[in-house]
């Protein structure tokens, strides 16, 4: 995909994608203040990475805000043209879009293409149990239990997949590539004729394909 | 939306556009049921080439009780058995990119084992499957566009190659992800053929399996190879599977369709009754007298387009056997075999054999997980109740308990009862069913635990006569070598996510398909102690790749409960043979056994519900080669924990 691909993209979802009906599309507002629909603003037809954080916590909150951080580096040609993190207040009773935007600023967070969310408390709540609900009341409703879970969706490919914040770094942005955009044929075949390369080398080291993955 | 189409590829794309209407396919999928038959004029090359043109299913609710259906309609039969196919271009030991075939390493021993005896061709596809008469077809992903998929056969000393094709659909509006990596359950073959998780390839592009069908220990015993090949011939295997298993995705996938029996035959179990050298003439008629028993469940809905859709849910409320739903089946008086496989996707089944006065009926069982059992096992409510289940204390009495992924080769003697009586399968679990029995069912059965029906005829003259008794003893065990190693796995609930985790691991680290978590040197023997530490209540069918391993310790709640050899807490029976997957129920610990000799290469141990393992309970381990390996990989080893570590270390700091 070049450059101007990605500014004129029209972002199309999957003819099966649920819309709505999973994602809700509850108006949340932005650190910036702006209202934004979820399924339309924010999932529709786009690749992004969710979170559930608040501004307040002193957990592994900043720890997971310090690891969408670094993956946004290694991402961020894409960032905010078709790929975007949400991360979404749990405690939107407490944050507002100005506590967000201060959390975003201190941390160094308020970059393009990510959005700290706030909103409706039924409405978060209703989201919450839609991208990381375990149909068990005993997890679903403890707030901790997801916080360091990243869901990963594709909106125009239908799929979602999840990453865990505290794995290595390499482990998540693998698993956001597995949400990536269909690529052709041609553009997978050119992948794995260099992959080949590098297997044979590493079965020359050490004995065994060790480390080149799909 | 228009499809983009690049010119360089083979003709293999399966069309969803509209030249052919949803009407249509229905009416084709419903007359003939067959792949490829099309109106003449609707052939294109794609076409001709034998892909059929499939709609994609419209989207299903869910939380609906699927369809009603009738009882016992459909007959059982088994899987149709795969064609040896030439394979074009021959395969190769370096994978064919030009020809399309995906990235991999090379096939190891590839001198030792190429040409290959059998080649299999095999293509995920599309297609239309009728889980039962009441029905309209289903959207299903199989194999050749069949579920079940065709049934694979080998033979020991004979090395097969499969070619496994991705043609599944480039968009689809279903919940399965076309991309795929086919593992052989329980293979001992190079990593390459190993189904790797995280070596799935995409649409249009197709994978060589090489299963060289040897007995493990081919280093060891390789030097005078017998009529059954190289290996040792205690470490027989019979009734294998093979299913798609792509990280995150393998429930879906396996939902769809992309499993299938593979069956391994050797001089003891030859395949047919007559006698021979060392055979043990157990039935053994494919499709006649020996019959795969797979077993999965779904929840269907009817959909605007008049099909019946598989509804992505994790349980279902209809149990299939074989692709049917309460099929019958007409048994003569002899003996039968079946190979039960629980496909799952998640739940346990607890299986009994119900009589026509209602009480439990005897099933022997002779094989755990592919493996003879030294002696077989006989399981009924009365005097072998003490058999059933394997665990702990009997739940259903009589009952066998298949939890996902495992397989128990049984055998049913219908001689002992008289022509005109009907037995049932039972499921303990209920299934939604919202029709009657057909036929008075045995006091205080079910229909909606019925599994299936059998109707007991007397035997005609051109039928196979029965096979002679069970003998007593199926084969001999190999002595277990010194261990060298020893390792701890804990299946544990870390932040409401499954996890595998090491002693040392604070939280546990994800499937990574870039870190092995264990190493160890190609030819050592291991203790793994396998432990269900959570006391949740799930069940966690603990799957290790590669080699079977033996039992040695069984634990509940950290107490040694039966331990191989003891005769004051001998081993639970269904436990004592070999396996390669265990059940680990909530707060259970096993102590197993395992060699990992011959290749070298990443493996995989993870928990077989396969909601399980889709969400992280899954972890990646290496057998290196020589020491030089050994040092790289655990150096590697550390990685995902030193930098779990630095991360726990910034949270506590902010904290």
């Amino acid at each position: 995909m070049d450059r101007r691909e990605l500014l004129t993209r029209v972002f199309e979802p999957h003819p099966a994608s649920p819309g709505t009906t999973r994602y809700t599309n509850a108006v949340l507002r932005n650190q910036n203040n702006e209202a934004v629909k979820f399924y339309d603003d924010l999932i529709r037809g786009k690749q992004c990475v969710v979170n559930f954080m608040y501004a307040e916590c002193h957990g592994s909150c900043p720890a997971v805000t310090q690891t969408l951080k670094t993956i946004y580096r290694e991402l961020k040609d894409r960032m905010g043209k078709d790929l975007f993190f949400y991360s979404i207040t749990t405690k939107p009773e407490d944050d507002t879009p100005a506590a967000l935007k201060h959390y975003a600023e201190t941390r160094n967070a308020d970059l393009p293409g990510w959005y700290f969310l706030t909103g409706d408390p039924y409405d978060i709540k209703t989201i919450r149990f839609r991208l990381f609900g375990m149909d068990h009341p005993g997890f679903d409703d403890d707030l901790t239990l997801h916080s360091s879970y990243l869901r990963i969706i594709n909106d125009a490919r239908n799929s979602w997949g999840m990453a865990q914040a505290f794995a290595s770094n390499r482990n998540i942005l693998k698993r956001i590539a597995w949400q990536d955009p269909p690529k052709s044929y041609g553009e997978r075949v050119v992948e794995a004729r260099a992959r080949q390369v590098l297997i044979e080398q590493e079965v020359k080291k050490y004995g065994y394909r060790r480390d080149v993955m799909s | 939306m228009p499809k983009k189409k690049a010119n360089n590829r083979p003709e293999i794309e399966s069309k969803t556009g509209s030249t052919i209407s949803r009407r249509s396919v229905l009416k084709i999928g419903a007359a003939a049921g067959a792949v490829g038959v099309l109106a003449p004029n609707m052939l294109t090359s794609k076409e001709a080439l034998g892909f059929q043109t499939i709609a994609e299913p419209v989207t299903c609710a869910n939380g609906q009780p699927s369809p009603p259906h009738h009882p016992f309609v459909d007959e059982f039969t088994a899987p149709f058995p795969c064609d040896d196919h030439p394979l074009n271009p021959q395969p190769t030991e370096f994978p064919n990119l030009g020809a399309g075939e995906a990235d991999r390493a090379p096939h190891p021993r590839w001198t030792q084992f190429a040409p290959a005896h059998f080649t299999y061709d095999m293509s995920a596809q599309a297609g239309l499957h009728t889980f039962h008469s009441d029905f309209s077809p289903t959207y299903i992903w199989g194999f050749n566009g069949k579920y079940p998929a065709p049934t694979l056969f080998g033979r020991y000393g004979k090395s097969g190659i499969v070619r496994f094709r991705n043609n599944l659909p480039t968009t689809t509006t279903t919940f399965g992800r076309n991309e795929m990596t086919i593992h052989l359950h329980n293979g001992h073959h190079g990593s390459e053929s190993d189904g790797f998780a995280g070596d799935f390839f995409g649409t249009g592009f197709w994978k060589d399996n090489l299963y060289p069908n040897v007995y493990a220990g081919i280093d060891a015993f390789g030097g005078n190879p017998g009529i059954d090949g190289v290996g040792d011939p205690r470490e027989k295997m019979g009734s294998f599977w093979f299913h798609d298993h792509r990280a995150e995705f393998t429930l879906n996938n396996n939902v769809l369709g992309m499993n299938g029996m593979y069956i391994v035959y050797d001089s003891t179990d030859p395949g047919h009754e007559v006698p021979s050298a060392n055979s043990l003439q157990l039935p053994g008629y494919y499709g006649i007298t020996d019959f795969p028993l797979i077993l999965v469940d779904h929840r269907f809905c009817a959909t605007a387009n008049g099909r019946t859709e598989l509804v992505n849910a994790a349980g279902g409320d209809k149990f299939i056997v074989n692709g049917k739903i309460q099929p019958k089946m007409t048994v003569r008086r002899r003996k039968y075999r079946f190979r039960i496989l629980n496909t799952g996707p998640t739940q346990t089944y607890d299986l009994t054999l119900i009589k026509p006065d209602g009480s439990v009926g005897t099933i022997t069982v002779i094989a755990t997980d592919a493996n003879f059992l030294e002696h077989p096992i006989s399981i009924d409510a009365g005097a072998n109740a003490a058999n059933s289940n394997s665990t702990t204390t009997p739940i259903v009495p009589g009952g066998l308990r298949v939890s996902v992924a495992e397989r128990y080769d049984i055998i049913i003697d219908f001689a002992q009862f008289s022509a005109g009586s009907k037995l049932y399968l039972k499921e303990n679990r209920t299934m939604f069913v919202g029709n009657p029995s057909p036929d008075p069912l045995p006091p205080g059965l079910n229909i909606g635990n019925v599994l299936m029906q059998f109707n007991v005829v007397n035997r005609e003259p051109w039928f196979p006569a029965d096979t002679p008794p069970i003998p007593s003893t199926l084969c001999t065990y190999p002595t277990l070598p010194a261990t060298d190693n020893s390792w701890e796995w804990q299946f544990v609930l870390v932040g409401g996510r499954f996890r595998v985790k090491r002693p040392f691991d604070t939280v546990g680290c994800t499937f990574d398909p870039d870190h092995s978590a264990h190493c160890m040197l190609q030819g050592t023997t291991e203790e793994w102690l396998i432990n269900n530490n959570i006391a949740s209540g799930w069940v966690h069918p603990v799957h290790i790749h590669f080699e079977e391993f033996r039992t040695l310790k069984r634990f509940v709640n950290g107490v040694l409960v039966a331990e191989l050899g003891n005769p004051d807490l001998p081993m639970f029976p269904l436990m004592s043979g070999r396996k390669d997957v265990t059940r680990m129920e909530a707060g259970q610990g096993a102590l197993i056994k395992m060699q990992f000799r011959d290749y070298s290469g990443r493996y995989l141990i993870h928990c077989h519900n396969m909601a399980h393992e889709d969400n992280f309970m899954m972890v990646r381990w290496d057998i290196c080669p020589d020491q030089a390996s050994l040092d790289a990989c655990i150096a590697d080893q550390q990685v995902c924990e030193l930098e779990m570590k630095a991360k726990e270390s910034f949270r506590e700091e902010v904290a």
